[in-house]
């Protein structure tokens, strides 16, 4: 068959035309969708919140959080809602979650797009680096002069909160910069089982080993540890800081900025020995992707002589309806115990929680009322009722209260540990060496790389991110 | 007797002629004008949604561009492409991929088929055993690798339950290098093999029953009619289905990212993960642009030699 003769082809010129139209208009599209690249570099920097809050709106206003999804973001929202609408009743504080897998993803792809669907962000203390250098964020410094008492909190809890570039273990910086204040301090608990290994829990990590050893060996069917050895979030990665801390070892040297060498040294690869060699033999099989939950549903079904986790996740513990240890709080309490972690070489134990900050992309009407959320959070009254609803406070005064102390039998814990913490890095690259760290630890835990090869590679790849700046293509890999 | 006319034409164009307008259209508004008009929203829409991110993607992967750090996009020209082939890290994830993709398609066209040839000899319920093979084909890939998590924990799933009581011991089904891919495969194959079997049922109730009449007729056994007419009639479109599959395959993310998470350490990380956690964990967006072009750029070429292959096979 010979080729049809088109009818009402169009001509040429016409056809040149309507194709020169469809580029402009993909042309278009493209520069609309791009903007003209001047916001991106304008704003390198977070931008200052300012030192004394906006008038504040009359009209209903919703206040949006952003936190991961687990039992004190629900408390979180119960308590303000409560508490802070006597203050302000045109306000409803709404906290979103996010499964805890997705929490960095989802905060960080709207700050990408400069559109926030929520006002106030619940960070991890290390991904406060990233919020900043992006300009993510308000610069909460001159705020935080003007309306919070500074002396009420330890200065480390404040700084690992808050402050970018950051603090050294254990300080805080007063000329450095603030980006948010303490939402829900935390640490790990060691949760023992009393019944099994008796009231006084073990004091250092020797011991501990061998005491979950002689455990499990005379308790068939309980294992003698349990611990988050996932590879998601930064569960395996936290579980090694927390052993290379207490056995001597350094995640890294700030100033230099050297990973390599210094997370690998002999201290790093006691460390490294003592969790796969040691600790891991006596978790239960198929544990290599536990995390929080799973760790909890160990201890609720008296599946292990001690376990680690972290004291805001703790709570479900005591609940009868999730625990076959008893049917009363009471009687569970008979055989659990919560004590803060051995210590060995040091006595470090991991930071966790996370603190509030100011969506740089919110309207002018929600970033004052964020402002004045913090302002009225921070105060020691609310800090002590927000304690009694379960939450973990960060000023002293509240930590040492007994509001706080009688909320639960591991707040003593938490008060404890205060003095003894160690946070990780809070740079920018975080999200990259956190899962170098995660990836290579599971990997060792669960027999995919010897413990030395895994733990160079840690340091090795981690060294490679923060020296990739300057690097012309091929970031990420 | 008139002549008859005509039924077709070799040459249409020139016998029809262009039929007037409707009464109460507008003269202005011819027949292209009038198709232009009708097409032009999805041709927006494609445009929108397919051309320009495509190009948009394109064009960052010749720069450093990150989604979250702001400032401009240099551009590195080829700088993220060499990056990404020369890169160790790249090529054991693709090598991930390959095992996956052959164990799994492989594994669903030989179930499909076989399934598909079952069936296809049934004269009653052939329906119903359809229908319920295609059940979880019908299901969200994240539903089913949650509901398989649960199934193929180590401690408290109903498989280890299931082999324990046959006497066999606890299997980590999640947690090991070797176990935790089988796992995908099988979890993979569970939910995709009712899709190939529906194309190979497609093909076997479409073989012309004369072909397998002639055959007992010159008494030719099973194998011989199966060897010498089912599978050359149906291969042409088994081929089609394993295609498919192919390519879904290949940008394997929802159940790894549920199953695994990529582990134990990395080794069930397939390439669409790796490009994930290099798009949203550092937001690089310009190696991820590069990376995502790549894939693309594989599977065109893979696809094209295969339809290459598939034509001549039609030909023959």
């Amino acid at each position: 068959m010979r080729n049809p003769k088109r009818i009402g082809i169009m001509s040429v010129p016409g056809r040149k035309a309507r194709l020169a139209a469809a580029a402009l208009l993909l042309v278009a599209t493209t520069v609309t969708a791009c903007g003209d690249g001047k916001d991106d570099g304008e704003k390198a920097s977070a931008p200052k919140a300012p030192a004394t809050i906006p008038e504040l709106t009359k009209d209903p206003l919703t206040l949006s959080f952003i936190w991961f999804d687990w039992p004190p973001a629900k408390a979180l929202e119960a308590f303000a809602n409560a508490e802070y609408k006597k203050e302000r009743p045109n306000t409803t504080i709404k906290v979103n979650t996010v499964p805890n897998a997705n929490w960095h993803d989802a905060m960080f792809t709207q700050f990408a797009a400069h559109k926030t669907d929520f006002d106030i962000a619940i960070l991890d203390s290390q991904h406060i680096g990233e919020a900043v250098t992006n300009g993510n964020i308000l610069d909460l410094t001159d705020f935080v002069k003007q309306n919070i008492d500074v002396a009420a909190y330890n200065p480390y809890l404040l700084a690992a909160y808050g402050q970018f570039p950051q603090a050294e273990t254990g300080k805080r910086d007063e000329n450095a910069s603030l980006y948010g204040l303490p939402l829900l301090g935390d640490t790990w608990t060691m949760i023992y089982r009393k019944d099994l290994i008796g009231d006084k829990p073990p004091q250092t990590w020797d011991q501990m080993i061998s005491v979950a050893e002689k455990c499990q060996a005379e308790n068939p069917g309980v294992s003698g540890l349990a611990f988050h050895q996932a590879n998601g979030s930064d569960a395996a990665a936290v579980t090694y800081n927390t052993v290379n801390g207490v056995y001597g070892g350094n995640l890294w040297d700030a100033k230099a900025r050297k990973i390599n060498g210094v997370l690998n040294d002999a201290a790093g690869q006691e460390a490294m020995d003592v969790l796969v060699n040691k600790m891991k033999p006596l978790t239960a099989k198929g544990s290599g992707n536990w995390f929080i939950d799973e760790v909890n549903a160990a201890v609720a079904q008296g599946k292990a002589c001690i376990a680690f986790n972290w004291i805001a996740a703790s709570g479900g513990l005591l609940d009868p309806k999730q625990s076959t240890l008893g049917t009363t709080r009471e009687q569970i309490l008979d055989k659990l115990g919560f004590a803060t972690l051995p210590s060995q070489k040091t006595n470090l134990v991991p930071l966790g929680g996370m603190g509030m900050h100011v969506s740089a992309y919110s309207s002018a009407a929600n970033q004052a009322e964020a402002l004045n959320f913090m302002k009225w959070f921070e105060q020691a009254d609310v800090q002590k009722k927000w304690a009694a609803a379960g939450g973990v406070p960060s000023r002293t005064d509240a930590l040492q209260s007994p509001e706080f102390l009688n909320a639960g039998p591991f707040n003593q814990v938490y008060t404890d540990s205060v003095p003894r913490m160690r946070d990780m890095w809070n740079v920018p690259e975080y999200a990259r060496l956190v899962d170098i760290e995660n990836t290579n630890v599971n990997a060792a835990l669960n027999g995919a790389k010897k413990p030395k090869d895994a733990l160079d590679d840690i340091a090795k790849e981690q060294q490679g991110v923060l020296d990739s700046s300057g690097r012309k293509g091929g970031g990420g890999l | 007797m008139s002549d008859p006319v005509p039924l077709t034409t070799d040459n249409p164009g020139q016998v029809a002629s262009v039929p007037p307008p409707a009464p109460g259209r507008s003269r202005r508004l011819t027949d292209r004008g009038l198709a232009v008009g009708f097409i032009s929203p999805a041709l927006l829409l494609l445009l929108a949604m397919s051309v320009f991110p495509l190009l948009w993607a394109l064009y960052l992967s010749f720069t450093d561009y990150s989604a979250t750090r702001g400032g401009p996009a240099n551009f590195i020209g080829f700088g993220n492409y060499t990056a990404i082939l020369t890169s160790a890290q790249v090529h054991q994830r693709a090598l991930t991929t390959l095992i996956y993709v052959i164990g799994a398609v492989g594994l669903q066209t030989v179930l499909g088929f076989g399934i598909a040839y079952l069936i296809s000899r049934r004269t009653h319920g052939r329906g119903v055993l359809t229908t319920l093979f295609l059940v979880p084909m019908m299901l969200s890939p994240v539903v089913v690798g949650l509901f398989w998590r649960f199934m193929l924990d180590a401690q408290f799933g109903v498989i280890n339950s299931m082999l324990g009581s046959l006497g066999l011991g606890q299997v980590e089904w999640l947690t090991r290098q070797r176990t935790a891919l089988i796992s995908l495969v099988v979890v993979d194959t569970w939910q995709w093999t009712p899709f190939i079997m529906l194309i190979a049922l497609a093909g076997l109730t479409a073989v012309p029953k004369y072909l397998y009449e002639a055959a007992s007729i010159d008494r030719a056994s099973e194998w011989f009619r199966f060897r010498t007419i089912t599978l050359p009639l149906v291969w042409p479109l088994l081929l089609i289905a394993v295609m498919f599959r192919a390519i879904e395959a290949f940008r394997l993310f929802d159940l790894v990212y549920i199953l695994t998470n990529g582990g134990p350490g990395v080794s069930t990380e397939t390439l669409s993960f790796h490009v994930y956690k290099v798009a949203f964990l550092g937001f690089n967006t310009g190696t991820a642009s590069a990376y995502g072009i790549l894939m693309v750029l594989v599977v065109i070429v893979l696809t094209q030699l295969y339809l290459r292959y598939l034509n001549k096979l039609k030909e023959d």
